[in-house]
Protein backbone atom coordinates (compact mmCIF):
# COMPACT_ATOMS: atom_id res chain seq x y z
CA UNK A 1 0.00 0.00 0.00
CA UNK A 2 1.22 3.51 -0.75
CA UNK A 3 2.28 5.60 2.23
CA UNK A 4 -0.52 8.05 1.33
CA UNK A 5 -3.07 5.27 1.92
CA UNK A 6 -1.43 4.34 5.19
CA UNK A 7 -1.47 8.01 6.19
CA UNK A 8 -5.25 8.07 5.94
CA UNK A 9 -5.55 4.91 8.04
CA UNK A 10 -3.25 6.40 10.70
CA UNK A 11 -5.27 9.65 10.68
CA UNK A 12 -8.56 7.80 11.16
CA UNK A 13 -7.03 5.68 13.95
CA UNK A 14 -5.70 8.79 15.69
CA UNK A 15 -9.09 10.50 15.47
CA UNK A 16 -10.85 7.43 16.94
CA UNK A 17 -8.27 7.12 19.74
CA UNK A 18 -8.48 10.84 20.54
CA UNK A 19 -12.27 10.59 20.67
CA UNK A 20 -12.15 7.65 23.10
CA UNK A 21 -9.50 9.46 25.15
CA UNK A 22 -11.49 12.70 25.45
CA UNK A 23 -14.62 10.74 26.35
CA UNK A 24 -12.77 8.95 29.18
CA UNK A 25 -11.27 12.22 30.39
CA UNK A 26 -14.74 13.82 30.51
CA UNK A 27 -16.20 10.74 32.20
CA UNK A 28 -13.47 10.97 34.87
CA UNK A 29 -14.40 14.62 35.55
CA UNK A 30 -18.10 13.73 35.80
CA UNK A 31 -17.40 10.84 38.18
CA UNK A 32 -15.32 13.16 40.40
CA UNK A 33 -18.17 15.69 40.49
CA UNK A 34 -20.73 13.00 41.33
CA UNK A 35 -18.51 11.64 44.12
CA UNK A 36 -18.48 15.11 45.72
CA UNK A 37 -22.28 15.30 45.74
CA UNK A 38 -23.74 14.57 49.19
CA UNK B 1 -5.99 8.86 36.63
CA UNK B 2 -4.29 12.22 36.96
CA UNK B 3 -4.74 14.43 33.93
CA UNK B 4 -1.01 14.58 33.12
CA UNK B 5 -0.72 10.78 33.19
CA UNK B 6 -3.80 10.55 30.97
CA UNK B 7 -2.27 12.90 28.40
CA UNK B 8 0.97 10.92 28.52
CA UNK B 9 -1.08 7.82 27.71
CA UNK B 10 -2.70 9.69 24.81
CA UNK B 11 0.76 10.58 23.48
CA UNK B 12 2.06 7.04 24.04
CA UNK B 13 -0.80 5.37 22.20
CA UNK B 14 -0.66 7.94 19.40
CA UNK B 15 3.01 7.06 18.90
CA UNK B 16 2.06 3.36 18.94
CA UNK B 17 -0.48 3.97 16.16
CA UNK B 18 2.08 5.88 14.08
CA UNK B 19 4.75 3.25 14.83
CA UNK B 20 2.45 0.38 13.86
CA UNK B 21 2.12 1.81 10.34
CA UNK B 22 5.35 3.70 9.69
CA UNK B 23 8.03 2.17 11.94
CA UNK B 24 7.27 -1.57 12.12
CA UNK B 25 7.95 -3.65 9.00
CA UNK B 26 5.44 -6.06 7.53
CA UNK B 27 5.63 -9.65 8.75
CA UNK B 28 6.59 -12.27 6.17
CA UNK B 29 3.90 -14.61 4.86
CA UNK B 30 0.96 -12.26 5.42
CA UNK B 31 -1.27 -10.83 2.71
CA UNK B 32 -0.83 -7.10 2.14
CA UNK B 33 -0.73 -4.97 5.28
CA UNK B 34 -2.75 -7.45 7.33
CA UNK B 35 0.07 -8.23 9.77
CA UNK B 36 -0.24 -4.70 11.24
CA UNK B 37 -3.43 -5.74 13.01
CA UNK B 38 -1.14 -7.71 15.35
CA UNK B 39 -0.18 -4.49 17.17
CA UNK B 40 -3.78 -3.99 18.29
CA UNK B 41 -5.25 -7.49 18.26
CA UNK B 42 -2.67 -9.07 20.60
CA UNK B 43 -2.78 -6.25 23.24
CA UNK B 44 -6.60 -6.44 23.17
CA UNK B 45 -6.45 -10.20 23.82
CA UNK B 46 -3.88 -9.53 26.57
CA UNK B 47 -6.15 -6.89 28.20
CA UNK B 48 -9.01 -9.38 28.11
CA UNK B 49 -6.85 -12.02 29.81
CA UNK B 50 -5.65 -9.45 32.34
CA UNK B 51 -9.25 -8.51 33.17
CA UNK B 52 -10.30 -12.09 33.79
CA UNK B 53 -7.27 -12.92 35.94
CA UNK B 54 -7.54 -9.64 37.89
CA UNK B 55 -11.22 -10.46 38.50
CA UNK B 56 -10.23 -13.82 39.99
CA UNK B 57 -7.75 -12.09 42.32
CA UNK B 58 -10.34 -9.50 43.44
CA UNK B 59 -12.90 -12.27 43.89
CA UNK B 60 -10.49 -14.16 46.16
CA UNK B 61 -9.97 -10.93 48.12
CA UNK B 62 -13.73 -10.54 48.45
CA UNK B 63 -14.10 -14.08 49.80
CA UNK B 64 -11.35 -13.42 52.35
CA UNK B 65 -12.28 -9.88 53.45
CA UNK B 66 -16.00 -9.67 52.54
CA UNK B 67 -15.56 -6.07 51.43
CA UNK B 68 -17.92 -5.11 48.58
CA UNK B 69 -15.30 -2.89 46.98
CA UNK B 70 -13.48 -6.08 45.90
CA UNK B 71 -16.72 -7.44 44.45
CA UNK B 72 -17.18 -4.22 42.46
CA UNK B 73 -13.57 -4.39 41.28
CA UNK B 74 -14.13 -7.97 40.07
CA UNK B 75 -17.30 -7.06 38.13
CA UNK B 76 -15.60 -4.07 36.52
CA UNK B 77 -12.62 -6.25 35.52
CA UNK B 78 -14.86 -8.89 33.94
CA UNK B 79 -16.91 -6.29 32.06
CA UNK B 80 -13.72 -4.83 30.63
CA UNK B 81 -12.32 -8.30 29.96
CA UNK B 82 -15.43 -9.00 27.90
CA UNK B 83 -15.13 -5.68 26.07
CA UNK B 84 -11.50 -6.28 25.11
CA UNK B 85 -12.28 -9.94 24.35
CA UNK B 86 -14.98 -8.93 21.88
CA UNK B 87 -12.60 -6.40 20.29
CA UNK B 88 -9.88 -9.07 19.99
CA UNK B 89 -12.40 -11.47 18.42
CA UNK B 90 -13.62 -8.87 15.92
CA UNK B 91 -10.10 -7.79 14.91
CA UNK B 92 -9.13 -11.47 14.64
CA UNK B 93 -12.15 -12.18 12.44
CA UNK B 94 -11.28 -9.25 10.14
CA UNK B 95 -7.75 -10.61 9.81
CA UNK B 96 -9.09 -14.16 9.24
CA UNK B 97 -11.24 -12.86 6.39
CA UNK B 98 -8.12 -11.59 4.63
CA UNK B 99 -5.84 -14.55 5.39
CA UNK B 100 -8.20 -17.54 5.58
CA UNK B 101 -11.04 -16.29 3.38
CA UNK B 102 -13.76 -16.35 6.05
CA UNK B 103 -14.49 -14.35 9.19
CA UNK B 104 -15.13 -17.45 11.28
CA UNK B 105 -13.36 -20.81 10.84
CA UNK B 106 -13.76 -22.57 14.21
CA UNK B 107 -10.01 -22.43 14.59
CA UNK B 108 -8.93 -23.47 18.15
CA UNK B 109 -8.00 -19.83 18.88
CA UNK B 110 -11.37 -18.55 17.77
CA UNK B 111 -13.22 -21.32 19.57
CA UNK B 112 -11.30 -20.89 22.84
CA UNK B 113 -11.90 -17.12 23.00
CA UNK B 114 -15.58 -17.68 22.19
CA UNK B 115 -15.83 -20.14 25.10
CA UNK B 116 -14.11 -17.58 27.37
CA UNK B 117 -16.61 -14.91 26.35
CA UNK B 118 -19.52 -17.27 26.99
CA UNK B 119 -18.03 -18.29 30.35
CA UNK B 120 -17.79 -14.68 31.51
CA UNK B 121 -21.10 -13.73 29.90
CA UNK B 122 -22.59 -16.41 32.16
CA UNK B 123 -20.90 -14.67 35.12
CA UNK B 124 -22.94 -11.53 34.41
CA UNK B 125 -26.09 -13.64 33.94
CA UNK B 126 -25.41 -15.31 37.30
CA UNK B 127 -25.14 -11.92 39.00
CA UNK B 128 -28.38 -10.83 37.40
CA UNK B 129 -30.19 -13.90 38.69
CA UNK B 130 -29.44 -13.39 42.41
CA UNK B 131 -31.22 -10.59 44.27
CA UNK B 132 -29.50 -10.76 47.64
CA UNK B 133 -26.37 -8.60 47.48
CA UNK B 134 -24.23 -10.74 49.76
CA UNK B 135 -25.23 -14.05 48.15
CA UNK B 136 -24.70 -12.54 44.69
CA UNK B 137 -21.20 -11.35 45.56
CA UNK B 138 -20.26 -14.67 47.20
CA UNK B 139 -21.52 -16.85 44.32
CA UNK B 140 -20.03 -14.58 41.66
CA UNK B 141 -16.68 -14.57 43.47
CA UNK B 142 -16.59 -18.38 43.57
CA UNK B 143 -17.45 -18.50 39.86
CA UNK B 144 -14.81 -15.91 38.92
CA UNK B 145 -12.21 -17.83 40.95
CA UNK B 146 -12.89 -20.82 38.72
CA UNK B 147 -11.76 -18.54 35.90
CA UNK B 148 -8.25 -18.72 37.37
CA UNK B 149 -8.13 -22.25 35.92
CA UNK B 150 -10.35 -21.80 32.87
CA UNK B 151 -8.77 -18.60 31.51
CA UNK B 152 -5.07 -19.68 31.38
CA UNK B 153 -6.22 -23.00 29.90
CA UNK B 154 -8.20 -21.32 27.12
CA UNK B 155 -5.81 -18.44 26.42
CA UNK B 156 -2.42 -20.13 26.81
CA UNK B 157 -2.68 -23.92 26.76
CA UNK B 158 -5.34 -24.80 24.14
CA UNK B 159 -3.66 -22.74 21.35
CA UNK B 160 -0.31 -24.40 22.11
CA UNK B 161 -1.44 -28.02 22.23
CA UNK B 162 -3.79 -28.08 19.24
CA UNK B 163 -3.14 -27.71 15.53
CA UNK B 164 -4.13 -24.22 14.47
CA UNK B 165 -3.91 -22.03 11.40
CA UNK B 166 -3.36 -19.09 13.73
CA UNK B 167 0.16 -17.60 13.57
CA UNK B 168 2.52 -18.78 16.28
CA UNK B 169 1.97 -17.03 19.61
CA UNK B 170 4.24 -14.05 20.36
CA UNK B 171 5.95 -16.22 22.98
CA UNK B 172 6.09 -19.63 21.30
CA UNK B 173 5.97 -23.11 22.81
CA UNK B 174 9.76 -22.98 23.28
CA UNK B 175 9.41 -19.78 25.29
CA UNK B 176 11.04 -17.69 22.53
CA UNK B 177 9.88 -14.63 20.60
CA UNK B 178 10.81 -14.89 16.94
CA UNK B 179 9.79 -11.50 15.65
CA UNK B 180 11.64 -8.66 13.97
CA UNK B 181 13.02 -6.20 16.59
CA UNK B 182 11.02 -3.17 15.39
CA UNK B 183 7.82 -5.20 15.46
CA UNK B 184 8.62 -6.22 19.03
CA UNK B 185 9.15 -2.56 20.04
CA UNK B 186 5.72 -1.54 18.75
CA UNK B 187 3.98 -4.64 20.09
CA UNK B 188 5.39 -4.27 23.62
CA UNK B 189 4.73 -0.51 23.63
CA UNK B 190 1.15 -1.18 22.53
CA UNK B 191 0.69 -3.87 25.18
CA UNK B 192 1.95 -1.47 27.85
CA UNK B 193 -0.40 1.26 26.59
CA UNK B 194 -3.39 -1.08 26.51
CA UNK B 195 -2.56 -2.26 30.05
CA UNK B 196 -2.57 1.35 31.29
CA UNK B 197 -5.81 1.99 29.38
CA UNK B 198 -7.34 -1.08 31.00
CA UNK B 199 -6.52 0.12 34.52
CA UNK B 200 -7.74 3.65 33.77
CA UNK B 201 -11.06 2.32 32.45
CA UNK B 202 -11.25 -0.11 35.37
CA UNK B 203 -10.80 2.70 37.85
CA UNK B 204 -13.63 4.67 36.21
CA UNK B 205 -15.98 1.68 35.98
CA UNK B 206 -15.25 0.68 39.60
CA UNK B 207 -16.12 4.18 40.81
CA UNK B 208 -19.24 4.32 38.62
CA UNK B 209 -20.44 1.04 40.14
CA UNK B 210 -19.86 2.46 43.64
CA UNK B 211 -21.89 5.57 42.72
CA UNK B 212 -24.65 3.43 41.23
CA UNK B 213 -24.80 1.33 44.42
CA UNK B 214 -24.91 4.47 46.54
CA UNK B 215 -27.76 5.94 44.49
CA UNK B 216 -29.79 2.74 44.38
CA UNK B 217 -29.19 1.79 48.05
CA UNK B 218 -32.26 3.63 49.46
CA UNK B 219 -34.48 1.60 47.13
CA UNK B 220 -33.26 -1.76 48.44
Amino acid sequence: MESGGLGWIVAVNLIIWTGIFLYLLRLGRKVREMEKEP
Amino acid sequence: MKTLAAWLLWLWMSLVIIGAFFYAPLAKGFIGESSRILFFHVPMAWSSFLGFIAAAVWSALYLIKRDFKHDRAAVAAIELGLLFGVLATVTGALWARIMWGAYWNWDPRQTSILISLLFYGAYLALRGAVDDREARARLAAAYALLGMVVTPFLFWIVPRITYSLHPEPVVNAQGKTEMEARMQHVLYASTLGFTALFFWMHNLQHRLLALWERKSAPLE
